[in-house]
This record gives C-alpha cells, sequence and structure tokens, in this order.
C-alpha cells in the first residue's frame, strides 16, 4: 500500500518525501478534526449526568 | 505471498498508529481544546458582568429575598462560575445551562429544570471526571464540610458539603430532586448536587456530593471567607 503510494508520488526523493509528509498531516487534521470527534462519545467518558440513560 | 504479508503488517501498522493518534486525541487534545473553551468562557462572563449587564433582573435576582422572577438562563450559555478550594486554589470552572455533550465540552452543566443558583430547591451541575480538561478529577476528595463557591457576577454563593462522595447507579435520577434522596436533607431548601461519572474512566456508576447553601453575599462585599487564603 505505501510502496504503490511512494511509486505514484511525482518528482525526486526529496519531493516524494515532503509530499508525503504533507498527505501525513493532512490524514491527522481530518482525523482530529472529524473523525475522532464523531468516535468518542461513543466512549463512556461522557455519561457524567443521572438522567440520560 | 509476500505482497499478502506486506499488505496485513501495514495495515497493522496503520491501525496501530491510529489508535495511539485517538489515545492522544482523549487524553490530550481534548483537554487542551476544553481548557480553552473554559477560559473563553470565564474571559466573556467577566466581560459581561464588568458591562454591567448581568442579564439576571438586578442584584436581588438569585438571593434569598428574590422578589421579581429573574430571567431564565439561556441554554448553551455560561452564568456563573464556580471554585472548589478543595480542588486547587487556582481551580475555577464556568457554569453553562444544559447537560448536552457540547456543553459538558465548555464546562460545567447545569441541569435544566433544577433550582436556580442560591434558589429554592437544587442546583444541580454535572462535569466530566475525566478528559475534556478533567474538572472533576479529584472529585472523591470532596469532604463534608468543603466550600463549594459559586459567583453569578452580582453575588457569591457559598454552599457547604454535606455528605459525599456518594456512589449510586446513572438511572438513580432522585439524587438531584428538590430534596435529594439519600442525601439526609428532610427539609426543602437551597442545596446543591454535583454529579461526575465513576469509575474514573468507566460510566457504570455516578458519584455524587451534596451540599446546602451556608452564606450569601454580594460582589461588592468581595471574595467571601471561603477563597481567602
Amino acid at each position: 500500500m505505501y510502496g504503490w503510494i511512494w511509486r505514484h508520488l511525482p518528482g525526486n526523493a526529496w519531493v516524494k518525501a515532503l509530499v508525503s509528509l504533507v498527505l501525513v498531516l493532512a490524514v491527522v487534521y481530518v482525523l482530529f478534526q472529524y473523525v475522532f470527534p464523531w468516535a468518542e462519545p461513543l466512549l463512556p467518558f461522557n455519561d457524567v449526568t443521572v438522567d440520560n440513560q | 505471498m509476500r505482497v499478502i504479508v506486506r499488505s496485513v503488517s501495514e495495515l497493522c501498522i496503520t491501525l496501530g498508529t491510529l489508535i495511539v493518534l485517538f489515545v492522544v486525541y482523549v487524553l490530550f487534545w481534548t483537554g487542551v481544546r476544553a481548557d480553552g473553551a473554559m477560559s473563553d468562557q470565564i474571559d466573556r462572563l467577566h466581560r459581561q458582568w464588568s458591562r454591567g449587564s448581568v442579564g439576571q433582573a438586578g442584584a436581588a435576582g438569585g438571593r434569598p429575598a428574590a422578589a421579581a422572577e429573574p430571567e431564565p438562563y439561556r441554554a448553551g450559555r455560561a452564568f456563573a462560575i464556580m471554585y472548589i478550594p478543595r480542588l486547587g486554589a487556582t481551580w475555577n470552572k464556568p457554569v453553562l445551562e444544559g447537560t448536552g455533550r457540547d456543553v459538558l465540552a465548555k464546562g460545567l452543566a447545569h441541569y435544566r429544570g433544577t433550582a436556580r443558583l442560591g434558589g429554592r430547591g437544587n442546583f444541580a451541575v454535572a462535569g466530566h471526571r475525566r478528559t475534556y480538561g478533567d474538572p472533576f478529577k479529584d472529585f472523591p476528595r470532596l469532604r463534608r464540610g468543603d466550600a463549594v463557591v459559586l459567583t453569578d457576577g452580582t453575588a457569591w454563593f457559598t454552599y457547604r458539603i454535606d455528605k459525599g462522595p456518594y456512589k449510586t447507579v446513572p438511572t438513580d435520577v432522585e439524587v438531584i430532586d428538590p430534596v435529594p434522596r439519600t442525601s439526609g436533607y428532610t427539609r426543602p431548601g437551597r442545596y446543591l448536587t454535583l454529579t461526575t461519572c465513576d469509575p474514573e474512566w468507566g460510566h457504570s456508576h455516578r458519584l455524587i456530593v451534596w451540599a446546602h447553601l451556608d452564606s450569601t453575599q454580594p460582589v461588592e462585599a468581595g471574595e467571601p471567607k471561603a477563597l481567602r487564603r
């Protein structure tokens, strides 16, 4: 999977490394901004009240 | 064959990284976001109060001798700041109306339909034990006689804890009744109930403390004794 991505990135090794870094940061951003806030309420840490069960 | 092994191992590494990132998010990032949101709320309250528009129908609003019906709290809006010296000299959190998830991410949450701050009945507040800034992390350290001080910009309300931490189940809604069940109170009064989850990282139980209104003073009189060091 990662090998396939690496082979399909344009430019020489330096450009590839830079592009992959940007890609990784983009994925982390999407995770923290959208995916994790959606997944976090599935964990029990939000249940602090006595009436919502 | 090699392709399969490689793909599976890449998948495992990806999954592991994902889990680590999620743990970082829950343990660290929610706290960073919540600390920012809470200090925002407190700043906003201070600004609002310094402008003089308390939004609560004057100084008599939450006081025992309230005559006029004060303005109801707006859902999702902060209306008070809570101080609990036992949880730390610098521990102060905004109290917002409503107990939705978005509200709990910004501070402590006042149960809708329970009494107003300082009012007759039971002023019930919930807070996160862990994650989102860990506001009630040290909840089990609360003891009888501890002060819970709140201000709504016009007055200071000092509550004294009478009982707790009391462990109960999540469906035990009578703990936030006007005269809470099992609290030991027998007559109507001005009470405060704090709730959080128990165990620390779980949700099978709830921890409760009850307090009664001990004293009230206008903000012009300065901080109450419980906050002075």
